[in-house]
C-alpha cells in the first residue's frame, strides 16, 4: 500500500514536471503606467523569481526549470517591432468622472451638473456600452443609511444619463455607502469631497 | 396609465440596481483588427467591438489580427497577432471584498495595464504563462510567449 502510494506520487511528480518543462520562452518588459508612475512585477517559477521595478527593465524565462533572468534592457526599436501591433490595439483608457452632492441629499452641486455634459461626450467618444456608477457618502450617519444614500445618488445619476438618451442596459449601479471615502477621515466628521458618485466609462 | 408607467419605470430601476453585471460579463471588446475571435465553450465567435467577455473565455488572434479588451475593474489587455489568452477567473465585488483576476497566456504578445483589483488587492491578481507566474503591483507590462 505504502509502496504503491510512493509510485503514484512519483508518477504525479513526473507528469507535473513534464507538463511544466515547456520550451515556450517568455519575455516580460515593465513599463510606466499611463499616469507616469511605475509599479512592479514579480516573475516567478519553480526555479526562482525576479522582480522588475524600473521602467524598461526586462526578464526572460527560458523554461520552467530555469529561473527568470537578471533584469536587462530591451531597445525601443526592438519593443516597437515585437509589441507594435499589441500596443496599437490598446483600448482608449477608461474615462473617470466625479460628481458631488449636497449634504444628505441626492441633489448634484451646481458645478457637477456641468460634468454630466462631459460624461455624455466621453460615452460618445468611446462608443461605450459599459458604464459603472458608484455612489458614496461622507462618514456622518449609520452604515445602512449611508448605503441607501449612496445608492440614491448613483440612481439619480443613472436617471439623468437615461434622460439624456443613454441606454439603461449599459449602466451598472452600486453603492459603497460610507465604506470607501475619497478623503479618509474620522467617523461622523462631515466631508463634502466624500459625498460623490464615481462614473467610469469603458 | 401614468401611474402604471411610473411603477414600471420604478421596477426597472430597482431591477437594474441589483443587477450589477446582470449579464455576468467580465469585460468588453474595445478594439479589433484583422482576424480575432472569442472561444466560449465549444463555440468560437468572431470578436467585434463592444462584444461582452465572460469568465472562462479564450481570446484568440490570427496571423493578421489584434484585439483590445477592458475588464470591469479597468484592467486593459491588448493582444498582437497569433496570440491566445484565457480569462481564467474574474471576481470584482469591492463592496464585499471579493476580488480575483487570473489570466493565462498560451502564446503571442500582449500589453497588460492593471486595474482596480491590482490596486485594492495585488495578491489577488495573477498572470500566467506556460513557464512562469507574474505577480502585479499596479502597473503596465509587455509580455511575449514564444510558440514551441
Amino acid at each position: 500500500m505504502k509502496a504503491s502510494s510512493v509510485v503514484l506520487a512519483c508518477g504525479v511528480c513526473l507528469v507535473f514536471l513534464t507538463s511544466c518543462a515547456s520550451s515556450k520562452k517568455s519575455l516580460f518588459v515593465l513599463q510606466s503606467d499611463p499616469d507616469g508612475k511605475t509599479g512592479e512585477i514579480v516573475v516567478a517559477n519553480g526555479a526562482g523569481s525576479q522582480a522588475l521595478t524600473r521602467a524598461g527593465d526586462a526578464t526572460e524565462v527560458k523554461d520552467a526549470n530555469t529561473p527568470p533572468s537578471a533584469p536587462f534592457r530591451v531597445e525601443e526599436a526592438e519593443i516597437a517591432k515585437t509589441f507594435g501591433p499589441a500596443m496599437a490595439a490598446r483600448p482608449a483608457p477608461p474615462g473617470f468622472y466625479l460628481l458631488y452632492f449636497r449634504t444628505g441629499s441626492a441633489n448634484l452641486t451646481a458645478e457637477s451638473e456641468k460634468v454630466i455634459t462631459e460624461i455624455l461626450q466621453g460615452i460618445q467618444a468611446r462608443q461605450s456600452t459599459d458604464i459603472r456608477v458608484v455612489g458614496h457618502t461622507d462618514r456622518v450617519g449609520t452604515r445602512e443609511g449611508n448605503y441607501r444614500l449612496g445608492l440614491d445618488r448613483a440612481l439619480r445619476v443613472k436617471a439623468i444619463l437615461i434622460s439624456k438618451g443613454v441606454d439603461p442596459a449599459i449602466i451598472e449601479v452600486e453603492s459603497h455607502g460610507k465604506d470607501n471615502p475619497l478623503i479618509p477621515n474620522q467617523d461622523q466628521v462631515p466631508e463634502p469631497r466624500n459625498r460623490r458618485v464615481e462614473v467610469t466609462i469603458r | 396609465m401614468r401611474y402604471l408607467s411610473s411603477i414600471i419605470v420604478a421596477a426597472l430601476v430597482a431591477c437594474a440596481t441589483f443587477a450589477v453585471a446582470s449579464d455576468g460579463s467580465v469585460g468588453t471588446v474595445k478594439t479589433v483588427n484583422g482576424s480575432a475571435s472569442i472561444v466560449r465553450g465549444q463555440s468560437s465567435l468572431p470578436a467585434v467591438v463592444n462584444e461582452r467577455i465572460f469568465q472562462g473565455d479564450t481570446l484568440r488572434t490570427g496571423p493578421d489580427g489584434s484585439l483590445g479588451v477592458i475588464l470591469k475593474d479597468d484592467t486593459s489587455l491588448s493582444l498582437g497577432p497569433n496570440s491566445v489568452v484565457v480569462v481564467e477567473q474574474f471576481l470584482f465585488a469591492p463592496a464585499e471584498g471579493k476580488l480575483s483576476l487570473v489570466t493565462r497566456m498560451l502564446k503571442g504578445t500582449a500589453v497588460y495595464i492593471s486595474g482596480i483589483i491590482a490596486k485594492l488587492s495585488p495578491q489577488s491578481v495573477r498572470f500566467e504563462t506556460p513557464n512562469a507566474t507574474i505577480g502585479i503591483r499596479g502597473t503596465r507590462f509587455l509580455v511575449k510567449v514564444d510558440e514551441d
